[in-house]
Formats: C-alpha cells, structure tokens, sequence
C-alpha cells in the first residue's frame, strides 16, 4: 500500500493495523508526531489526513491507502516557517517541544478550516492537546496572532512582559 | 444553591541551588578564527531555557552578538560537569560557571588584541564584536580579525574555562545547626494572588484569575521568565484542583488506570493570568539572576485554597480542592438536620438506588 507523505509517495510494508504513528516513526523515521499517551488522549501525535487532524497513534494504517498525510515536516522548513510556525517562534510558544508538533498541525488545521482569532474557539479546538509547560497561554496568544496573519519579525520578542525594578538594597 | 466568587493570596520564598551541599557546574569556551564562540557546557535544556540564557551570558560578557555563540551540550564526554537541571539552578549556578569562562575568554581576547593594535589590554573594551581603544571609538578591530591572528599569527587559541561550586558546608555545632559557610544569598520572594467561583450545588471550583509577582534578581530573558511563571501558574493550578494520582494515599486503591484518569489542566482551564516580573539583585547569581523554576508551582494551591474559603467560607486543609472535598465540608458546616426537615439525600436510601443493576465502573 502507498500514502503521500508530505507531498511524497511512500511505500508502506508496516502490517495494516500497525499505528500510522509507528509507521511513521519506526518504518519512515518522520519523528515530528510524538508518542504521548498513544491512546488518543494527549494530542502529541496529531496529524493532518487529508487535511483533517487526526491522532496517528488510533489511527490503523491500513485504513490509509492512496491517502495524503501531512505532519510537521511537511508545513514548514526552518528557513521557510509557515505562518503557524512563525508565530509560535514569536510569541514563545514552546519550552520543552514535546506537544508543540501536535499543536502547530492541530492550529494549522483550525486555521485552514476558516477558524478566527477567538481565544475561546481556539481553546475549543485544541481542547485534547495537552502542554505541561507553557501554561496554554503562549499558545493561544500565537494561534491568535496567526489567524489574523500577522508578519513577525523573528529577532524580536513579543509584548515585553511587565519587569519592575527594585533598586536600593537587597 | 448559588456560585460565589472569592479571592486568596499565599506567598512563598525559595532557595536557588543546592545551598551547602557541593552543587558543581563546569563550562569551557573557545573562540573559533572567524570570532564565532563555542560553549561547552553540560547544562541539559528541558525547555527551561538554559541553552539561550546561558548563550545570552556568554555574549553579553564577551561582547559580542547572540547569534555568534553556539552552545552545544550534546555530548557528556566533550562538555564538562554541571549537575544538571534541576533545584532551580541552571541560570542561577551553571550560568554563573559560563560567566566565568566568558570572562576569561574577554580578557584572553584582549590580550591578543593589544599586541595587534599595540595598545595595552586595559584600555580596550569589545563592544558589538569589535574592539575598540577606550574612549576612541574609532581605533577599532572585529572580534573575527582578532580571533584569526591569535590562531595564524601568534598560535594561540582565545579559549577560557569557569566553574561554580558551593562548597560543603560543615556543621559546626550540632546544637545550633552553626555550619561553616554561609548559604546562597539568593532567595526569590514571590505571591500568588487567585479569584475562583465556588458551585456550592455541585462543588466545583473554577479559578477566574491569577495575578503572580515573582522576584527573579534579574530577568536575563524576560519572555522566558514570563514563561516559566505562567507554565508554573498552570501547574500549581492542577496541584490546586485537578492532579492526584493516589487520592487514597497510603491507600493505592481508585488510584488511575490510565492518562484519561489523571486530571491535567487543559485548555479550558486557562484561567485569566497577569505576571509581574520584579528585579531585586542577588549578590551570587549571573548579573543578578535568582532561580524560578521551581518556585513557580507552589504558591497558586494555598492562593486557591484562601479564595475559596472567601467564597464559600470552608477552609481545604488537603489537596487536591475536589467538588467532593468542598460539598463535604459545605455539609459539615451546615446547621444539623432537624427533625421532620426535608431531606434532599438520605445515605441509605441513595446508595441502595445506586446499587439497583446500575454500574458505574468502566
């Protein structure tokens, strides 16, 4: 059986039931999707099938053939980041990476699908993605900033936080 | 049968670092012919940041732009030892040991460059990857011609090594817990102040918002500080109302099955969060810093645990603040029974009709 990987015809000999996310991980070495929970719950492996998110890890190969499937490899490159990607750059919107794949292709798919800088409709799509680091905040803030295409200059940070000063003795 | 809004404030202060009990880290630097710069440091990044603090260090002390320097802790046998990421020590212990080499390397450098613009070393000063004479800026030479004659024109290598190391502390006099150095003068100062509705029906609890100032020394990064704080909002958020993974303990039993039965907060958690980063200097730490990693998850339960008991007057002596926990004690702070009152749920009564063919295990 065949996908189209990220815009490239793959041959798979993985047996059917085998994990897309095995597949791609073990039998492909496209290590973007990640092995969180791997049932269904944490959002980590999310690629898009045919354009949907999907969670790679539930989803049995077999049931692929001829299907186009895009992970994180396939949105951007580091000298050409896709709008998504920019604007995590921007906004700060990883620390420790793990769910960040899952997210910039969940994010991708919301946006490609019409979806709005609406902080409670973004937090409404990417409700099954859990992220222990961040707080969730960066990331909305970046899918927002997204949605309405903002240009990012990548040297600079976003908004400055609030630093006080105490000078005068410790 | 109503939500009631309420508001708690906690405090907390944290050590930075492994205080008195032999906490080394080690760090070499070298400078490549074309100027560019080398860290070689074991610090491992766990998404805290390490990498791009460390390497702001190097540049800010050498002198010299951020994206010249390439931090590579790749390799346990190529970097030397740092103890590692943890005890909120990375900026704070391991990024004073690259200051150190960055310093070293600063004066190496401008010992290279005296002899090349026959000026003494303590007259120059690099400034942007050049260096320049004191005061006259315009007898300069970049960082890159230097570094090129150190290697092709005097055989040297511009190269410079740090580490940090608080010692073990001896304990002098047992009675008293005198002991022979003194600890880290680097203790962060935080509060956490929280707004929650309290379901007094169901018991739920839902936090509205957090306001959190933390005293981080000096903010190296403050995009990254402002991150560590909300990362560790959240977390100290589910410490607070969601995460148990025994919540029997010492009994195992009920204890999760599986990911979906362990509480993590999720996007729909994300409460309303406004972060106050202030600058009080240390005296030990890298142009001021103090730790906040870990500081940053600890004082959210006790906020949470304050404001509701502002809402609905019970105080949670345990965590997590379940909708269990919360109807109990609403329970227990109601006026008994009397006798003939109407009574909404009866302990028999309700649990034989649970009881009857109905299951509730998965």
């Amino acid at each position: 059986m065949n996908i189209t990987l990220n815009g490239v015809s793959r041959q798979i000999s993985s047996p059917p039931l085998t994990p897309l996310l095995r597949v791609l991980r073990n039998e492909l070495n496209v290590v973007s999707a990640k092995a969180g929970c791997e049932a269904g719950g944490c959002g980590a492996c999310t690629v898009l099938v045919d354009g949907r998110p999907q969670r790679s890890c539930l989803t049995a190969v077999g049931s692929l053939n001829g299907a186009a499937v895009t992970t994180l490899e396939g949105l951007g490159t580091s000298e050409n980041l896709s709008a998504v990607q920019q604007a995590f750059v921007h906004h700060y919107a990883a620390q420790c990476g793990f769910c960040t794949p899952g997210m910039v292709v969940a994010a991708t798919a919301y946006l490609d699908a019409g979806g709005s800088d609406d902080k409670e409709a973004i937090q409404e799509a990417l409700g099954g993605h859990v992220c222990r680091c961040t707080g969730y905040l960066k990331i909305v803030n970046a899918i927002a900033a997204a949605a309405t295409q903002s240009e990012f200059d990548l040297t600079i940070t976003a908004e400055e936080p609030n630093v006080v000063v105490k000078t005068g003795g410790r | 049968m109503a939500v009631h809004r309420g508001r708690g404030v906690a405090a907390i202060e944290y050590p930075t670092g492994m205080n008195q009990n032999g906490d080394p880290s080690q760090a070499w630097i070298k400078v490549k012919p074309d100027g560019r710069v080398d860290v070689f440091s074991g610090t491992a990044d766990i998404g805290n940041g390490a990498k791009t603090i460390q390497s702001q260090i190097v540049a800010e002390t050498i002198g010299v732009p951020y994206d010249w320097v390439t931090f590579d802790n790749s390799n346990t046998d190529s970097s030397p030892v740092c103890t590692g990421t943890f005890a909120s020590r990375a900026t704070f212990v391991a990024g004073k040991a690259v200051l150190k080499a960055a310093e070293e390397v600063r004066h190496k450098l401008l010992e290279i460059a005296g002899l090349e613009m026959e000026a003494s070393a303590d007259d120059l000063e690099v400034v942007d990857g050049e260096v320049m004479v004191k005061g006259s800026p315009t007898e300069k030479l970049s960082v890159a011609d230097v570094a090129g004659a150190a290697t092709y024109g005097h055989g040297q290598l511009i190269t410079g090594t740090g580490a940090q190391l608080k010692p073990y502390a001896e304990i002098l006099d047992p009675e008293t817990g005198v002991v022979s150095s003194p600890p880290h003068s680097a203790i962060s100062y935080a509060a956490c102040a929280a707004e929650v509705e309290v379901d007094d029906e169901t018991g739920n609890v839902r936090v509205l918002k957090l306001i959190q100032a933390y005293d981080v020394g000096k903010a190296i990064n403050p995009a990254l500080v402002e991150g560590q704080i909300q990362g560790g909002a959240i977390m100290g958020l589910g410490l607070a109302v969601l995460e148990n993974a025994y919540p029997y303990y010492p009994s195992v039993e009920h204890r999760g099955y599986g990911f979906g039965s362990y509480y993590s907060p999720g996007m729909e958690d994300l409460p309303e969060l406004e972060t106050i980063i202030i600058e009080n200097p240390s005296a030990d730490g890298p142009y001021g810093a103090k730790g906040i990693g870990e500081m940053a998850n600890n004082a959210q339960p006790a906020a949470i645990a304050a404001a509701v008991h502002d809402a609905a007057g019970v105080w949670i002596t345990e965590l997590p603040i379940t909708p269990e926990l919360v109807l109990k004690a609403l329970e227990a702070k109601a006026e008994p029974r009397r006798e003939g009152k109407l009574v909404a749920f009866d302990d028999e009564i309700s649990v034989n009709t649970v009881g009857a063919g109905i299951s509730w295990m998965p």
